[in-house]
């Protein structure tokens, strides 16, 4: 361990200069893109990271992680970064049961690719045995809030009352009409939303192995889940998910994608230990 | 019309959502703060080479926030507080029952 040690800090002045050294700095590093289990060296082609590195695997005992050839540099999120490293995944995926590496981890050495392989060799491969055929899919909801409020305005009495009373008295109405009408609308809105959510979360439910609610993004999204998906039920998974699209058109627009690595459902935080 | 399934390359915000922060994540505290102490829960201990490049790329996104400590720290110290707090009131205890 004490080769790992005498390299531990001079990375950085390395990666100070990435902009520059990526033309000529030796690809000494390995990028990790994930971990597979698999015991024959293989190679997945030129589409690795940094404009097309060979990606290949490099293995202790029957686990390998899948990796490819990189400058010791830290790599910004951009669209052409972030695309390389879904794609890899991705097409290892075709294959292979994956654990996915979170973005932009880089190892100094094949060495200390080992060294992680080695020191968590029970836990991926238990990950691994858990996750096996297993994939990922994202359903998120959009809605159109317009055509709730007004679907809400026909449907709840009170709402409807409130609203008739103010656009009659237009001029006498009070401001504390307009707010309780407002505070009822949203109040309704919320109950919708969460109603809509948990049909839906609840169907999906029954077609998968384990699902995962995200935070939403955007102020018109009202779910962003993962969903874990036998590759066997994908096809039943599928059909539940068209049909609550067709049934909630008109008011719930449906994203769909995948199938995506497991990312939602792997969540291994590796904590670093100095060499000694 | 029922919605059709887009493949997961095909939307940038949605691998973002995924990639940046999920899977395995190589935790970049650990080397910063190390010295002397034993993390409450250690999946799997790795020695390797490489974190500076991760602890500079986590940064560079707004994972990690240097100036503030990580919560196992937080707790740890915690738990030392509440454990000598502990010792000196038994100590009271025994004082009294002496």
């Amino acid at each position: 361990m004490s080769a790992l040690d005498a390299s531990l800090f001079d990375a950085s002045s390395e990666s100070d200069v990435a902009g520059d050294s990526l033309a000529v700095a030796p690809a000494e590093g390995k990028y990790v893109y994930c971990i597979i289990r698999h015991q024959a060296p293989r190679d997945f082609g030129d589409i690795g990271i940094g404009g097309g590195a060979r990606v290949y695997t490099v293995h202790h005992e029957d686990l390998a992680a899948v990796v490819s050839d990189t400058p010791i540099v830290i790599y910004d999120p951009t669209r052409e970064n972030v695309l390389a490293h879904e794609f890899v995944n991705e097409t290892v995926m075709r294959e292979f049961t994956v654990i996915p590496m979170s973005f932009g981890t880089v190892f100094r050495s094949e060495e200390d690719v080992g060294q992680l392989l080695r020191s968590t060799y029970e836990a991926f491969t238990d990950v691994l045995e858990k996750m096996k055929d297993k994939i990922e899919f994202g359903v998120q909801i959009r809605w159109d809030r317009d055509r709730v409020v007004e679907s809400i305005e026909q449907d709840n009495d009170e709402i409807r009352k409130l609203k008739d009373e103010i656009t009659r008295n237009a001029s006498s109405s009070t401001y504390f009409a307009r707010m309780q009408l407002g505070r009822l609308i949203e109040g309704a809105l919320e109950d919708c939303a969460s109603r809509y959510v948990a049909t839906v979360h609840e169907e999906l439910k029954r077609v998968s192995v384990a699902s995962r609610s995200n935070k939403v993004i955007g102020d018109r999204m009202i779910m962003n889940a993962a969903f874990l998906v036998n590759r066997s039920g994908e096809k039943a998974f599928d059909e539940v998910v068209k049909e609550l699209s067709r049934r909630y058109e008109h008011l719930l627009a449906f994203k769909y994608t995948g199938p995506w690595p497991p990312y939602n459902f792997v969540n291994i935080k590796l904590k670093l230990e100095k060499a000694n | 019309m029922a919605v059709e399934r887009s493949p997961s390359g095909s939307s940038l915000i949605d691998i973002l959502d995924r990639v940046l922060d999920k899977g395995i994540v190589i935790d970049a505290w650990v080397r910063v703060s190390l010295v002397g102490i034993d993390l409450v829960t250690v999946e799997a201990r790795i020695v390797v080479a490489s974190i500076e490049t991760y602890l500079k790329y986590s940064e560079a996104v707004g994972i990690t926030q240097p100036m503030s400590r990580p919560r196992e720290l937080a707790q740890a110290d915690e738990l030392e507080r509440v454990q000598i707090e502990n010792a000196e009131l038994r100590r009271r205890l025994d004082q009294l029952g002496a």
